[in-house]
């Protein structure tokens, strides 16, 4: 299926900095005036298997405020929530809580 | 016997069937070819590009690290999508005008993007910048418009038969 996970290859720099890899990054879904209303919320439900309500809420968040906080994690799991996300065409950025 | 109902409606499967008229396949079917070279990025314009693929940071390097990684397998599973789009339309049957063909769940989820990469690319040519260019409606005389709606309509219908197929809890 077009949902299957992204294979995001390992990075190949390490760091020793303990600090980055506890940081929490944030899977942001940004507003655009095209996107159908009722495509964002199929897609936050089926990424993300929010129920009807949750994903209407965040897509009414980011409909109205513009952006909205859909997920948060480890980095690598919210740059692969991300990459997604663009495979369904939305437009998602990851960012540090 | 009632007439099957004009558009999408869910399997058991977790797929759907399709029912269009005939000229709306017709329509579907000039799609695959004016979106491919755009979806592949082997045609780009710059108002078209963003929307198709949006960053994955705001910052540039981070982002260019981004795209290094993960826009190739994108832009491959955009590509794969509206490739079985493309197959699709030349399957199922006609029955006097009306056009019917069943798709598994894999299908659909393809013509779900497929459909939605079109409407990105029509509100790029079309310069939809803001949510009020939707308050006056089709421009009839506009055929990129008119196919703009076209392709709402369908949008919607293929989301509200996938999304029952989707578990609620």
């Amino acid at each position: 299926m077009a949902s299957a996970p992204l294979i995001v290859p390992e990075r190949t720099e390490s760091t020793d900095d303990v600090s980055e890899l506890d940081q929490v990054w944030n899977v942001i879904v940004w507003n655009d005036p095209v996107t159908l209303m009722s495509y964002v919320v199929f897609v936050l439900r089926k990424l993300f298997g929010h129920d009807e309500a949750t994903a209407t809420k965040l897509m009414l968040q980011v409909h109205h405020e513009g952006r909205a906080v859909v997920a948060s994690g480890p980095r690598e799991k919210a740059e692969s929530d991300v990459a997604r996300l663009h495979a369904h065409g939305l437009q998602a950025t990851l960012a540090r809580d | 016997m009632t007439e099957p109902v004009r558009g999408v409606a869910p399997t058991r499967n977790g797929g759907v069937t399709v029912n269009l008229s005939v000229r709306e396949r017709d329509l579907l079917r000039t799609l695959p070819d004016q979106l491919r070279p755009l979806v592949a990025g082997e045609e780009t314009a710059p108002s078209v590009a963003p929307r198709l693929y949006s960053r994955g940071y705001d910052d540039d390097g981070l982002n260019a690290e981004y795209q290094e990684l993960v826009h190739d397998d994108v832009v491959r599973q955009r590509t794969a999508a509206l490739d079985t789009f493309a197959a699709t339309l030349d399957q199922g049957g006609v029955t006097r005008g009306r056009w019917r063909v069943e798709l598994d769940a894999e299908q659909a989820a393809a013509w779900l993007s497929a459909v939605n990469d079109g409407r990105l690319v029509l509100g790029a040519l079309l310069d939809i910048t803001d949510e009020s260019a939707w308050e006056d409606g089709p421009d009839e005389d506009n055929p990129a418009s008119v196919v703009m709606y076209y392709l709402g309509w369908l949008q919607e219908e293929l989301v509200g038969a996938l999304m029952a197929a989707l578990p609620d809890e």
